[in-house]
């Protein structure tokens, strides 16, 4: 009795010291590592992983397409329910179409994690931001002590941190229960909980854990622990619009010949009208690549002195005064209110063959054509001026704009090596300097699949849009973008608006093609439109 | 002004000081337009085909870009059609406080709008009156006074 009482005393003992130990460790401040201005690990940067966690958390051997792995849960084996146990068998036996990445659909945390994509790291005092190349999606997790909005599921969840000595930690709530864990069908309810904890064991090496919690599904908490490796032979993240490409791919959004951009410019089919030569001169944007401290004041106009350039930290909404339906004034049945946010003209300066495209775009058919309609990224200036928010991200380095409607832009400042001809973004090639108060922002390498508005405005491949974001006042910025666009257009033009920041505001997830209902309903109506046309004997 | 005038006419039914001090909100909030926010609005639906049906609700989804409502409508031979109706995204309903648990099933409710293009049974609304002329997803949930 009394050897196995000592025997528990000093089992005691040394779960004691090493939870003492586990607990200095991460209350530790580690030496080596990169820091920010504020002392906290710079979690910055480019990141992702490199193990097959992606394809199943647990051990698993090889499958066509599904390379063997070992398990990265802690213990081995995920605790199932034993009712959840069989639905993930038979989650893994449908996985070709019961995957939500299937269908593009948002991956949800952990997953997307550690999916077989990079991520970029932003950080601010008051914000962490991960931006994935995976379709784009990103996630805002709050440093700043704020707490999540009750009542509402996202697929993202809902991401709130706070710093632990050297290790970030985020309470992730809010889940929706139709994202897996990884493609074997390992999966979870609306009651998951995600507590992230991000270590950084070296520059290059952050340590990332993630206990999942869900009643409905597992008999108990459990926990995995994946490396994540910085990027180094990759200096910036591309779009991978997942999405988009399903569908070029299934013939579902069709190329338009005369405003996208095509690898090959000289092949015989169809013919580019307008010479790639008449595209605007490259504009050269000089400026120092010295990283400039944004302000420490919340201010948009800089402090008395002290801030070098405008704090533009926070939620925005465009004032947009219509311009998703129209850049002129109009005030239509469906599309009110527009009180025109063309500077310099009264109406667009069309070439002729963009008149008739325009014109063609608002018949109820060409609904469908739309990309938004198929609930793909705006493109630019677009994303500014739909009607949904977007949040400002600044760093020395930086300017990182996040829509609501899940698409991101990442504006180096200052220094920028330009990609090359062949590579086209929906959201462009971004690079921005500091005017004085004033960001200007030169997007380029548009691969010409965006619409204007919902009006259908006309944009090609051959554009260079110049955006000036300019404060104002203390919550308010003036927007313009000037674009020029020679395939489209006779000369430049430019619109303005309002860019207004809420301090309180924040943003929340727009699930558009999770939850997309109108797309079939357009495209009933476009086949029956080119039933017609067939019946009556043209197109 | 429509807006002004449908927004009048609604508040003129309600009672109650909470309901007035929240009205100054709702007028700078409440978007009283047709519920268009990533597709042309006149390639889905029909602005000469206005409706106005009455009905019990069997589902609401929160969705974006936007919330759809559905309702068992009878038509005259007393057959039952299950329309759906077309909302604002549900982070503007979000944003309001409107949350998920204000809107029952079962619930029945006169919805006008303007119907698809296609003929299908659905719509587009930004007007859902309970019997009482009480309007939901307008201005401010039930738990700030709003209708319920």
């Amino acid at each position: 009795m009394i050897c196995g009482f000592q025997k528990r005393i000093a089992a005691f003992l040394v779960i004691g010291v090493a939870l003492t130990t586990v607990s200095s460790a991460a209350a530790q401040v580690r030496a080596g590592l990169p820091r920010t201005a504020d002392g906290r690990p710079d979690l910055q940067g480019i990141w992702q992983v490199r193990n097959r966690s992606a394809y199943d958390l647990e051990d698993h051997a090889a499958r066509h397409g599904m390379p063997a792995g070992r398990s990265v849960v802690e213990g081995g084996t995920i605790p199932y329910q034993p009712w959840a146990a069989a639905k993930k068998l038979d989650n893994f036996a449908n996985r070709a179409t019961a995957d939500p990445l299937a269908e593009c659909y948002m991956p949800g945390v952990p997953r997307i994690m550690y999916m077989e994509f990079p991520f970029q790291i932003f950080q601010t005092r008051d914000h962490v931001a991960i931006l994935f190349e995976w379709q784009q999606i990103y996630r805002l997790i709050y440093t700043n002590g704020s707490r999540p909005p009750e009542g509402i599921p996202f697929w993202m969840g809902d991401s709130r941190g706070r710093w632990e000595g050297d290790s970030l930690i985020v309470d992730v709530t809010n889940h929706n229960d139709r994202t897996w864990l990884d493609m074997a069908g390992n999966f979870h309810s609306d009651a998951l909980r995600v507590t992230e904890r991000y270590t950084m064991v070296d520059a290059d090496t952050l340590d990332y854990e993630a206990t999942i919690e869900d009643a409905k599904v597992f008999t108990r908490p459990w926990k995995i622990r994946i490396p994540l490796h910085r990027q180094k032979d990759m200096a910036r993240v591309l779009e991978y619009q997942c999405r988009a490409e399903l569908e070029e791919a299934r013939g579902d959004f069709e190329p338009e010949p005369r405003t996208w951009y095509r690898q090959a410019p000289s092949a015989a089919a169809g013919g580019q009208e307008v010479p790639r030569e008449s595209q605007a001169p490259p504009v050269t944007i000089a400026q120092p690549a010295a990283a400039v401290r944004p302000g420490s004041g919340q201010a948009l106009r800089p402090g008395s002195g002290q801030a070098r350039v405008p704090n533009l930290n926070g939620f925005y909404q465009a004032d947009a005064g219509g311009a998703n339906w129209g850049f002129e004034p109009h005030n239509e049945p469906f599309t009110p209110g527009g009180r025109g946010v063309l500077v310099d003209l009264p109406t667009l300066p069309y070439q002729p063959w963009a008149v008739e495209e325009k014109r063609t775009r608002n018949l109820p058919e060409r609904g469908y054509d739309d990309p938004t309609a198929h609930c793909f990224v705006g493109g630019v200036p677009r994303a500014i001026y739909v009607p949904s928010p977007f949040h400002i991200l600044q760093t020395p380095t930086h300017v990182v704009i996040l829509h609501e409607r899940m698409s991101w832009r990442i504006i180096p400042l200052g220094s920028h090596a330009p990609l090359p001809d062949t590579i086209r973004l929906w959201m462009g090639d971004s690079v921005g300097r500091w005017d004085g108060d004033r960001l200007v922002v030169e997007t380029r390498n548009l691969n010409g699949k965006a619409w204007l508005n919902e009006v259908g405005d006309v944009i090609s491949y051959a554009a260079t849009i110049v955006e000036r974001f300019t404060p104002t006042e203390s919550n308010t910025m003036r927007y313009e973008a000037t674009v020029t666009d020679p395939v489209v257009y006779t000369r430049s033009w430019t619109i303005a608006m309002p860019l207004r920041r809420d301090p309180k505001g924040e943003l929340l997830e727009v699930a558009c093609l999770e939850d997309n209902q109108d797309l079939q309903h357009l495209k009933e109506i476009r086949d029956a439109a080119r039933a017609r046309g067939a019946a009556s004997g043209g197109r | 002004m429509t807006v002004r005038r449908r927004m009048g006419a609604r508040v003129q039914g309600w009672s109650g000081a909470i309901v007035r001090s929240v009205f100054g909100l709702a007028m700078l909030m409440v978007v009283d337009l047709p519920a268009r926010a990533h597709h042309s609005f006149s390639a889905e639906f029909d602005i000469n085909k206005p409706i106005k049906l009455t009905g019990t609700i069997t589902e609401v989804r929160w969705s974006n870009p936007h919330s759809w409502i559905y309702i068992d409508v009878k038509d005259d031979s007393g057959k039952v059609v299950n329309w759906a109706f077309e909302m604002q995204p549900a982070n503007a309903l979000y944003r309001r406080g409107w949350r998920p648990a204000d809107v029952a099933a079962g619930t029945v409710v006169t919805v006008e709008g303007w119907a698809s293009r296609s003929g299908s049974p659905t719509a587009n609304t930004n007007t859902v009156m309970l019997s009482d002329g009480r309007r939901l997803f307008a201005g401010a949930p039930p738990a700030e006074g709003g209708a319920r």
